[in-house]
This record gives structure tokens, sequence and C-alpha cells, in this order.
């Protein structure tokens, strides 16, 4: 079976890491996109087409929660896993509730990221299957409306 | 003021008993010794608030045995019974420590008054020198919060600084696995020692992990729910989570837990993780075929919960530290040298206080007390050390 790549645009300000986590992620097959501040996540987000968030809560000048809350109001379709180096799950709640699908904490244990991307990527693909159902039908009834 | 210990002491027989039997009258029978060796010896055996003391004795004077009394009995007080008109002995009494003389003839209703003036002395001192202590306990137990506190606020700022490289490490570590092991790369010379060398580094990265979490979570803001809990089962269930490891060094747990304890309000998930961690502790302690006990009684309100062994035991010097972050005595790898530091966290954001006593040899003992109802402190950060101040003068009002 061929694995269709999730595509994820990696956030935190700590180069290392983020060159580390896209190096292992790229070797199971998935795509990745760096970004080294909220802001550049969501210069990046304009351009690139962008399945799964992951991004880092602290962060200098904008902070995750911030960068969260731009994302999804911008982007309300991208799902965004929180990356914390806290031990404060609170954070990674309010960010929850913010809408980020889940959380991790660093150091993150790779199954379980692994895991995670691929919740987020299927909640992110059956929403927009809705939404393309729901397209298909509000076209039916108004071509219906137009045959009528 | 019939508990007035009091000793007399006179030569004269006549004098000394009649004085005497009038003052068991009034409800204070008193001691009697007719010389100074005998005054001496009695207060060998008993303690004494008051002596009246003759000054004028063959053998041992007054003034010598005052010297004596007030080395060996600093508690006592004395007054001094002199001569008519000797006032000077009186005085030299006072100078050495008396509390007071009387001429002879001594009119008895002041001496009665003399002897309660002493008394009252005597428990105003004692409660002085208790006043003392406690102020003294109390400073020690504030600079230990204190030295905790701000060691856990260290901890945890340093644990979230490693977390970050151990982040890089992991990644990398984990990154270097999935390339070893692509099909293009089983012919890889050594590719065994890399195997082997990589999975050290993760094992250690996971050490380390465990490490920074633990002390994170105790640093982490309050998410603490309150609910009403019930002993037995938490106890039970508590002891149904360590019962494998128990059951492997065949120690037997018992539960003594009083029949009608009631309920109280706690945070039920940090309560049994201290629960968990003193269990734990003791079965590391705790030989093959010991015992654990847990007890739970109610006392004055509050809760008495006691996690008890019969294991090895503390050293006199290593229970001040034992409480402190990273102080283990297990080899390394196998402690954090977290879990009574975060145990005792947890209680104290709980309104709580915890105790322990231990015997070489014989066994350690860990007791908690917990109100019925607490509402659970904002974490204990930078300045948020009042709330001890407030277990403290619960501490005094219930010793009182």
């Amino acid at each position: 079976m061929i694995k269709i790549p999730t595509k994820v645009l990696l956030v935190d300000d700590e180069k290392d890491f983020i060159e580390m986590l896209s190096l292992r992620l790229t070797e199971v097959g998935e795509k990745i996109t760096v970004a080294y501040s909220g802001q550049e996540a969501l210069d990046t987000l304009e351009k690139a087409d962008i399945d799964v968030v992951i991004l880092d809560i602290k962060m200098p000048g904008m902070d995750g929660i911030e960068t969260l809350r731009e994302i999804k109001k911008q982007f309300p379709l991208v799902e965004v896993i929180m990356l914390t180096g806290h031990g404060s799950t609170e954070t990674a709640v309010e960010g929850m509730k913010l809408g980020a699908f889940d959380y991790l904490m660093k150091p993150a244990d790779f199954d379980d990221l692994l895991l995670k991307l691929e919740g987020a990527r299927k909640r992110k693909d059956e929403q927009q299957e809705r939404i393309r159902k729901a397209e298909a039908k509000l076209l039916v009834r108004k071509s219906g409306g137009i045959f009528s | 003021m019939k508990n007035i210990r009091l000793l007399l002491v006179d030569d004269e027989d006549n004098f000394r008993q009649t004085l005497a039997k009038r003052l068991a009258k009034k409800g204070i029978p008193p001691e009697q010794a007719e010389n100074g060796e005998k005054a001496l010896s009695i207060l060998e055996k008993k303690e004494m608030d008051v002596v009246v003391l003759d000054v004028k004795m063959p053998g041992m004077d007054g003034i010598e045995v005052l010297r004596h009394i007030k080395k060996k009995h600093p508690g006592t007080e004395i007054i001094f019974l002199t001569g008519h008109a000797a006032t000077q002995d009186g005085v030299d009494g006072i100078k050495r420590g008396a509390f007071d003389y009387l001429s002879k003839p001594v009119e008895f209703e002041h001496l009665l008054s003399k002897i309660k003036q002493a008394y009252d002395k005597v428990v105003r001192e004692e409660e002085k020198l208790r006043e003392a202590e406690f102020r003294k306990k109390m400073r020690q137990q504030m600079a230990t919060t204190e030295k905790l506190a701000s060691l856990g606020t260290l901890a945890a700022g340093v644990a979230h600084e490693i977390n970050n490289p151990l982040a890089i490490i992991n990644e990398s570590a984990g990154w270097l696995k999935l390339i070893i092991n692509r099909a293009e790369m089983a012919q890889m010379p050594r590719k065994q020692d890399f195997e082997m060398a990589l999975n050290k580094i993760e094992t250690g990265v996971d050490r380390a992990k465990r490490i920074t979490h633990q002390l994170l979570g105790f640093a982490k803001k309050d998410d603490s729910v309150l609910v009403e809990i019930n002993f037995r089962d938490m106890a039970n269930e508590a002891a149904q989570l360590v019962h494998r490891e128990a059951t492997n060094k065949d120690i037997e747990i018992v539960q003594e837990i009083e029949p009608d304890i009631g309920t109280i309000w706690s945070d039920p998930y940090q309560l049994r993780q201290v629960l968990i961690n003193l269990l734990t502790n003791a079965i590391h302690a705790t030989g093959s075929g010991g015992k654990i006990t847990i007890m739970i009684e109610a006392l004055n309100g509050e809760i008495n919960l006691t996690v008890q062994d019969n294991g090895q035991g503390i050293p006199t010097e290593n229970l001040d530290k034992i409480f402190e972050p990273f102080f283990s005595t297990k080899p390394p790898g196998k402690g954090t040298g977290l879990g009574l530091f975060v145990t005792r966290g947890i209680v104290e954001k709980l309104c709580g206080t915890i105790e322990v006593k231990s015997r070489l040899g014989h066994g350690t003992r860990f007791c908690i007390r917990l109100p019925r109802y607490c509402e659970i402190k904002e974490d204990l950060d930078q300045d948020e050390r009042i709330p001890f101040l407030d277990n403290i003068a619960k501490q005094k009002g219930s010793t009182q």
C-alpha cells in the first residue's frame, strides 16, 4: 500500500529540533515544511497547502496559543497539534478548547506523534469530505431549482 | 492549686511537720527533708515546682543547697526561710536565684501566697520555654518549606530547559534508527554496533524524560478537582495497583481503616498518587516476607493516613533529606529521587502535613494529616508560601 503523505508544517523556534524532526518525519514518508516563528507559519499557510500544523506553545514573539488562534481564524480546516516542552497541560487544554486537535509533550514519543498526526489528518479529510458533499447537495438543490 | 509539687526543707522537725500539716490542709501536701542532702536526693527522684528552704541547717547549708538545685533543676523555684533579722542571708539567696525569702517566724498566709506566686512563675517559665521551642520548630519548618519551594522552582526551570535539547537528541537518534533499518542499509558494516548505541541513547533519553516530566508535573498549574472521596475504596485501589510488586516480594499489605471513617473532599488523583508513592517506597524498603500497614483514622475533625512498613528504616542523617528533590538511595536509573518531594508538594497543596518517623532496622512510618475539606491552593510558586503558615497555625491550634 502506498502511503499518502500528510503535508505537515512544523513550527518551533528550536532550529535543531525542527531539522531533526523534519528529517525523521520525511524518512517515514510525510511531506514536511518548516517555520521558525508564528508569523512565518501564517505566511507559509498562505502559500502552501498544509494538512496538519505541529506547533510549539512556547515561542518568542507570537506564542503558540496566539498563532493557533490566528490559524483557526484564517485557515479553519487546518488541524493543529500543540507541542509543549512545558508540563503545563493547562495551556494544552486551552489550545484544544481553541480548536487544536491534540497535544504532545516534548520530547514526544514518535509512535504517539505519528498516531496523532494520522488522527488529525483523518479529521481534516473527513471534514473536507463533508464539505464537499454538502456543496454537492447544495449544487443539486440549486440546479434542481433551475430545472423545475 | 492541688498540683503544686512542693518540698519543705528544715532541720527543726516540729516546725517542719506543723507547717506540712497546715499546707496539706490547704491542698498542697509537701514532701519533707530534714537536711540539704536529703532534699537533693528527693529532687533526684522527683521534679519539684517549689522548694521552701531553711538557710541555717547543719551540714550543707541553704545557700549551698540552692546552688545545687539551680544547677541541676533550673525550672524549680526556691523560697528561703531565714532566721529572725538575718536579712543578709535572704538577700544573698535572691542574688543567687531564689524566688524570695521570708523571715522566721513565718506567717502562714504569707508563705502560702509566696508559694503560689513561685508556682505561677514556674508555670509561666514552662510556657515560655514551650513557646520558644514551638517557634524554633516553626522557623525550621518554614526554612525547609522555603528551601523546597525554591528548589522546586529551580528544578522545574531546569527540567523545562532540558526538554528541548532532549527532544533534539530524541529525534536525531530516532531518525538514524529509521535510516539504518532501511532495506538498502541491510549490508551496512557494524550495523549492530550502531543499533546498540542508538538504543542506549533512546533509553537514556527516556530516563531523562521521566525525570523532567515528573518535575514539571509537580510544578504544573493547578487543575485539581475536588470530589468526595471514600477512603476504603481509595486504599483498596492503591493497594491493588501495587499488589503485583508486593506479591513478588512476598509482602503483605494490611489495611486498618476505622469502620465509620466517612469521606473527605479532596483531589482523588493526587491523593491516590500520594498513597501509591508511599506504598511503592515501602515495598522497596521492605524485605521479602515483610508487612506494610495502611492505617486511616479520624482525629479532631482531621484524617490521619499512615503508611507503615517493617523494612530497613531510614538512617537519621537522611531523614531531613528525603523530601528534597533528587535525593535517592536507589541505584542510578532506579529512582528519580522525586517521589517524596512530589508527595510532600501534593500533601501541602491539599492543605495537609506529612511527617516521617523511622528506626533503622525496624521500619518507617509516614503520617499524613488531611482536613476533611480543603480549598485547594494555587501551585506553590514563587510567592505562594503563605498557605504553609496556615498549616502551622492549625498545628498550633491542635496541640493546645
